[in-house]
């Protein structure tokens, strides 16, 4: 899951940083399972944000393969 | 499962057994099939359903007794379906399906001495098996007593055909004048049948004693015979002796057992059931011209068939429907789920979605109970460490809560220092009802003065998950609990606790509430129309529980509506087995289609059966609002819903503290988070399985660390916080006063590399 991740709205600025969210590498893990994806992240303290979409779609599905693997 | 358990589990469900027709049928033929395409004008289909089990199919399907109809279930409903009758136009009407396979040849002969129906049976068989087979018959052409019938029933052209169609499978049809005992004992085969439906010289007949009734082989080794005298049907009888011969033929001259794992003919003998009741009688549609069937009648005629099949369980179940299957094939596909090794455990959902309400035992001629299935392959998924996270998360959550400071709680009943009964509302109405739960612990103290109070969980989630180990040590820690407070008679209001208390801790020696209120009598009251009474599927083997409450709906003067599925029979409301939680969908869909038996407005003695029910927009009531009706709710009010049921019980905990005088547990900080929820954004939290209780969290632990993400033109926030298992973000405006919440989401997958 080697993957570019981007909301439509990227108007999302980092509190207190005061930072506008960017594209970051991001480690996300589940059962063991590491993936290395590009979502919003703060440059200045490494926020992460996961946007409804994705929690509710590639996230969930990537889940639920796991779990049932 | 291991493989013989599997075999176990499958040899439970009948639904696989042949329907009485094919069970009726020498040749096995799958009469069901053939007559259902016969009902839908696929003759084509029907004629290969018969050349599917049938030798010379031209032949036997005019000639054929049809024994298949003596064991049809139509027979006492309007008569059996005329299959021979079926048989007769599909062959005059349709053409052969083009050539027959052959195995590639044998070394070893066979010889037929006869050309009767037995004997032409016997060299079609061995025939596509490979074997080369030589037909001696008398006369110049090879049928025997089948040239003589007229041609009305057999046409001289349907018998050439088929002699055809033995010649390209290998078979040689040797004229001879005499079939005697010379000819057969100086023959070189390696095997012979002599087909005593044909003329045999009384020097042949003299040498045949009696054959082996099951195998047709005689003492002579390598020697068979059939078409005795005496048969009951002269033709169809002939060719299953033939048949019979055939397989024996095979055997022998592959050196293997003639009667070893050999397949009995079933003589009519199913375990099929087919249930009849409320199937109304249609007559027999006879062919207006006797000479047979039209395709119209014919259609008619089959369309009587009532497609014997057992389906008692799944008719009835929406979660055994709605899987495609049976409880057999659901058996496999649970085995088949644990022995995979690489690759998608596909049945994971399927095995965690059964409400394990034990409807399908109840309703199976031979008590195959899916709970039983399923809840033995949770146990094994959980022990193997398999079980999806997810499946059963937020159940065991809920149960968690509900046994934690916060909101459980156990105490004699206030002024007094011991209990003679101990009220346990279960977590459910705690958290549905708990104006109600007072009232009814009020009422119970009227009865008996020394009746405390223990509000916790049973822990059915745990047992329902197949968590074992933990559900044992709950009960210990309940039955230590209950041991403290001087081992009273425990009342529950809830019959999933009743069930659990039962059959986990008998010796509470626990008691319906409901039962203890009929003994005492109720006031009538102003009744409501008819109401229609879902007893909860824990009730279904309380006899006593479920007479007890029709009796206090009685007392009541309350009328109850007709509903189908009730008593031992009853259905799931949808959450049992934590079938909510593993395919809410389908529990959903469980609830639409219990509602939809009864016009009526539903009642029920189950708090969460209620919240289920009315999740589908019902109407629907907790007995409680009939025995309290100045603190009855409305039918048609909304389900409380996961947020409130939980904010509910600590609630309900706290005015039990303060009934005694006692301090409430102090207040977590972020219960004084303020937040206002939309209806819809109340409907997307509980969708989610979301709390209000976790959105406070979230928002106060970004409040806390002065952390969230803030838009860049609109003031939209969003925060996010990881609460157990599970990372919660959501988005919300900061207003003055309160946290005005717009959406929520979560997902279980962490961040390892970054923060949030």
């Amino acid at each position: 899951m080697s993957m570019i991740f981007m909301p439509q709205d990227m108007d999302w600025v980092c509190e207190p940083c005061g930072e506008r969210m960017e594209s970051g590498k991001v480690e996300l893990t589940y059962l063991g399972n590491a993936f290395h994806v590009e979502l919003p992240v703060c440059p200045r303290c490494g926020a992460v944000y996961i946007y409804e979409e994705l929690a509710l779609g590639r996230i969930r599905e990537v889940e639920q393969l796991l779990e049932d693997k | 499962m291991d493989q013989k358990e599997l075999r176990e589990w499958e040899a439970r469900c009948i639904q696989e057994e042949p329907p009485a027709c094919r069970a009726g049928c020498p040749l096995n033929v799958d009469a069901r099939a053939f007559v259902l395409f016969m009902a839908r004008g696929d003759l084509d289909a029907a004629r290969a359903v018969l050349e599917k089990s049938m030798p010379l199919a031209a032949v036997t399907a005019r000639l054929c007794e049809a024994p298949c109809e003596a064991f049809c279930v139509r027979r006492d409903l309007g008569g059996a379906i005329a299959v021979g009758g079926l048989e007769r136009l599909c062959i005059r009407d349709t053409c052969p399906k083009g050539k027959i396979p052959r195995l590639p040849a044998r070394p070893r002969k066979v010889a037929v001495f006869g050309s009767g129906p037995s004997g032409l049976t016997v060299a079609f068989d061995l025939a596509r098996k490979g074997y080369p087979i030589s037909v001696y018959h008398l006369g110049e052409k090879p049928g025997g007593w089948l040239r003589q019938l007229p041609e009305s029933v057999l046409p001289p052209s349907a018998l050439e055909e088929e002699l055809q169609r033995l010649g390209a499978l290998h078979v040689t049809f040797v004229a001879v004048p005499a079939l005697d005992c010379v000819l057969v004992e100086t023959h070189p085969a390696d095997a012979v049948y002599v087909g005593q439906d044909d003329t045999i010289s009384p020097d042949l007949a003299a040498l045949l004693d009696s054959p082996d009734p099951e195998t047709m082989a005689l003492e002579r080794p390598g020697w068979f015979t059939g078409g005795m005298e005496g048969r009951r049907f002269r033709f169809i009888d002939a060719v299953s002796h033939g048949r019979e011969a055939a397989v024996s033929m095979d055997r022998f001259l592959q050196n293997a057992s003639l009667t070893g794992s050999r397949v009995p003919l079933r003589c009519g003998r199913t375990d099929l059931f087919t249930q009849t009741f409320g199937v109304e009688p249609v007559h027999r549609i006879p062919p207006e011209d006797p000479s047979g069937y039209t395709r119209e009648e014919a259609s008619r005629e089959a369309g009587r068939c009532l497609d014997c099949q057992c389906l008692e369980c799944v008719k009835h179940c929406v979660y055994l429907s709605g899987h495609g299957g049976y409880p057999k094939a659901y058996a496999r596909r649970v085995f088949n789920n644990a022995a995979i090794v690489q690759g998608m455990r596909q049945a994971n959902t399927f095995i965690n979605s059964c409400s394990l309400c034990g409807q399908c035992e109840t309703l199976c001629p031979n008590d195959f109970s899916m709970a039983d299935l399923c809840l033995d392959a949770r146990r094994d998924m959980v022990r193997e460490g398999r079980m999806p996270p997810s499946a059963h998360w937020f159940a065991l959550e809920e149960m968690r809560a509900a046994k934690d400071t916060q909101s459980a709680l156990l105490r004699h009943a206030p002024e007094t220092d011991k209990s003679a009964a101990l009220f346990f509302p279960g977590c459910q109405l705690a958290g549905i009802r708990p104006e109600q739960t007072l009232r009814l612990y009020d009422r119970l103290l009227e009865s008996e003065p020394e009746t405390g109070i223990w509000l916790d969980c049973c822990a059915a989630p745990a047992h329902w998950a197949g968590r074992q180990d933990e559900f044992k040590e709950l009960l210990r820690a309940m039955e230590t609990a209950w041991e403290g407070v001087g081992r009273p008679r425990v009342l529950t209001a809830c019959s999933t606790c009743l069930k659990m208390f039962r059959e986990h801790l008998p010796a509470f020696g626990a008691v319906s509430v409901w039962t203890l209120l009929a003994e005492n009598g109720v006031q009538a009251a102003s009744p409501r129309p008819p109401l229609a009474l879902s007893d909860p599927c824990t009730a279904r083997h309380d006899t006593q529980t479920r007479e007890a409450v029709r009796s206090l709906l009685a007392g009541l003067g309350q009328p109850l509506a007709d509903l189908p599925m009730s008593g031992e029979l009853t259905e799931c409301c949808g959450f049992g087995g934590l079938m909510d939680n593993a395919n809410p969908a389908l529990a959903r869909k469980v609830a639409q289609a219990r509602v939809a038996q009864s016009t009526a407005d539903f009642l029920t003695y189950c708090a969460m059966c209620r919240e289920q029910l009315a999740r589908t927009g019902k109407a629907a009531l907790h007995i409680l609002d009939l025995l309290f009706p100045d603190a009855g709710h409305p039918a048609t009010e909304a389900p409380a819903g996961i947020s409130a049921r939980r904010v509910n019980r600590r609630r309900l905990r706290n005015e039990v503290l303060a009934r005694h005088g006692l301090d409430q547990a102090p207040r977590e900080a972020w219960e004084d988070v303020r937040i206002a929820v939309s209806d819809s954004a109340a409907a997307l939290l509980e969708e989610r399985r979301i709390l209000e209780d976790d959105v406070r969290q979230v928002l106060y632990l970004a409040a806390k660390g002065g952390r969230c993400l803030r838009h860049g033109t609109d003031g939209r926030r969003i925060a996010a916080a990881v609460l157990g298992e599970v990372t919660f973000w959501v988005e919300y405006r900061d207003t003055a006063e309160v946290f005005e919440i717009l959406g929520a989401w979560s997902h279980r997958m962490r961040i390892t590399g970054g923060r949030i």
